[in-house]
């Protein structure tokens, strides 16, 4: 309150104020973020295993050059763009279906919306745990109910073999992500305004022609968005995999981000998990940047 | 015509009712199977709902937490309520700190004009692409290092560096939907910077604050890795790290280790339907302005 009646004082740039204001959000990130980045570079840089203390040692790149000529590299690699390239497609193409119908006006709709809050609100390892007894060889849900619509003729263990455990990792992996993707589809599709729609069913065009030369060119930008949101986080994927599959069966499910957990944390050796571990991060990066480019590039022609 | 708006509404309760299932189902199949018998649970077919309701697994829970060693039940359930407590304190404090610092870092990036705005922004923002196992190796190992890993205090502040961005991210968008003429009325009445944010835009904010607490509530209270890779007592176990545990475990019967999934998510369902408003502003804000 004094500050009120000191009457007019100088007052601070509004640099400084911003800096001032900024200040305790920005040190927990640089702290936590910068600082064990360059940490990680470091690390990456040297022979560094636990396993064998007091022999840690610059060695330059040695370890990223290891790693690029190695099949535990390569193999994890295309296991997580599988997994990646698979999400992406299963959430995008259902999350659209479910966008379509939710735009709809119809009783029950703000339900059926609040309902998709239920799959999101699930942390990971819950939803590894739900799938892992749904998807139970002798007592899961999922199983039972294939039997009983004749579509299988005895209990199958779908996470011991592939593709099939490829497959349903992907749609555990999905269902608690494609709420979000669903709210943001949505929202993208509630700014088309309606008069375009009746002018194009006044000129006869069919719900298909509706779809490809309205709904899709319009929404392409919130498509865009989804795309790369999901692209990173499937790129990154851990949790589901320590709970459900732990990689296998056989690697099969032996994704870059479990290598990293299993070298550094299992094999302690803290050198060759932060190389692998920023091939991941510039992976991430490059296909963040290469999808921006490419779907930006794609909205600017149009 | 109305041939075909019959036909339209029979396609969507149809798709609605797909949609239904396909979203409730397998969580209420969760919540069904944590009330049964182990032996019901193993029967085939199965039995879609408790018959009788069965609340052992429930109890052995808050007995294991009383009674410790001496009620004999496993010991994932004997520290799982503990576990749910972290988690309560970790999330809160993640939401509280996070929104106050959020917020006072949003007004700026909102308001201010000053050199270097945008690189701040954007900067806050790259810093999520990172992938967290690549900070988490150098973080366990300083952490250890300095004494700091196992510890809660620890978590909360890895918690707020990832949700932050977000935070912040969100809340600015907010704040620039407030009217200036509101923020103009009190310099003119001679509030300093500071006391403008504390008594008209906060107070204005208080929904877009709301939103930016339970989103961070939530994806703290769901957090693994950095709790998994931290935690080496249950003094700091998450109940995530619980869930773990439990479903990694062969010997565990099927009961407890469903009931520890359920309690685990009744926070976070609870919020999310009693505050969907909030959250599905907060979600389509925080991502979509851009």
């Amino acid at each position: 309150m004094q500050a009120d009646t000191a009457g007019p004082r100088k007052e601070m740039s509004q640099g400084m104020l911003a800096v001032l204001f900024s200040a305790p959000a920005v040190l927990i990130i640089a702290s936590t973020i910068l600082v064990p980045f360059g940490i990680a570079v470091f690390l990456s840089l040297h022979r560094w295993n636990l396993k064998r203390p007091g022999r840690e040692k610059f060695i330059g790149l040695e370890n990223y050059i290891d790693w690029l000529g190695d099949s535990d590299f390569w193999g994890p690699l295309q296991t997580t763009i599988t997994f990646a390239i698979g999400s992406v497609v299963v959430i995008l193409v259902v999350s659209l279906l479910v966008a379509l119908l939710l735009n709809e006006e119809f009783p029950g709709r703000g339900v059926l919306r609040a309902m998709l809050l239920i799959p999101w609100a699930i942390p990971s390892v819950v939803n590894a745990l739900l799938w892992k007894w749904l998807l139970n060889p002798q007592y899961g849900l999922v199983n039972a109910v294939a039997l009983e619509l004749g579509i299988i003729t005895e209990y199958q263990n779908v996470l011991g073999s592939m593709p099939s455990v490829m497959i349903w990792l992907i749609i555990a992996y999905a269902w608690i992500h494609i709420p979000l993707a669903t709210l943001l589809l949505l929202s993208g599709l509630q700014t088309i305004p309606d008069d375009i729609y009746e002018s194009a069913i006044v000129d006869g065009a069919g719900i298909w022609q509706r779809f490809a030369f309205i709904t899709f060119p319009l929404l392409r930008p919130m498509l865009s968005i989804v795309i790369i949101f999901e692209m990173i986080f499937a790129l990154k994927v851990f949790d589901i995999i320590f709970v459900l599959t732990a990689g296998g069966p056989a690697n099969a499910t032996n994704v870059l981000g479990w290598q990293i957990y299993t070298e550094t944390f299992r094999k302690l050796d803290f050198g060759a998990g932060s190389s692998i571990a920023m091939l991941l991060g510039a992976i991430t990066l490059g296909l963040a940047i290469i999808f921006y480019v490419f779907l930006d590039r794609g909205r600017q022609v149009e | 015509m109305k041939q075909h708006a019959r036909i339209r509404l029979v396609v969507i309760y149809v798709s609605a009712a797909v949609l239904m299932i396909g979203t409730v189902g397998p969580f209420l199949w969760l919540v069904s199977s944590s009330f049964q018998y182990e032996r019901q649970l193993l029967s085939r077919p199965p039995q879609w709902l408790p018959n009788p309701v069965v609340l052992d697994s429930y109890r052995e829970i808050f007995e294991g937490a009383l009674l410790g060693e001496e009620s004999g039940v496993p010991y994932q359930s004997r520290i799982f309520l503990r576990s749910f407590g972290n988690s309560f304190l970790v999330a809160g404090s993640v939401a509280a700190i996070a929104v106050m610092a959020g917020a006072y870092a949003a007004y700026p990036l909102a308001r201010l004009d000053f050199r270097g705005r945008s690189t701040l922004l954007f900067g806050i923002l790259a810093s999520r692409l990172i992938p967290g196992l690549s900070l988490a190796i150098p973080i366990v190992l300083v952490a250890r290092q300095i004494g700091m890993s196992d510890r809660i205090i620890t978590l909360v502040f890895i918690n707020l560096s990832f949700i932050l961005p977000y935070v912040i991210w969100l809340l600015q968008s907010y704040f620039k939907s407030i009217p200036m003429e509101l923020e103009d009325a009190g310099r003119i009445d001679g509030c300093s910077r500071l006391q403008v944010v504390n008594r008209i835009i906060l107070p204005l904010a208080l929904p877009g604050l709301t939103s930016a607490a339970i989103l961070a509530f939530m994806l703290s209270w769901g957090e693994f890795l950095f709790a998994l890779l931290l935690a080496e007592t249950p003094a700091s176990y998450t109940s995530t790290v619980i869930v773990s545990l439990f479903a990694t475990d062969v010997d565990v019967n099927y009961v407890s280790i469903i009931t520890a999934g359920v309690i685990s998510v009744i926070p976070p369902i609870c919020f999310a339907l009693i505050f969907q408003r909030f959250i599905i502003s907060g979600l389509l804000s925080g991502s979509l302005k851009g």
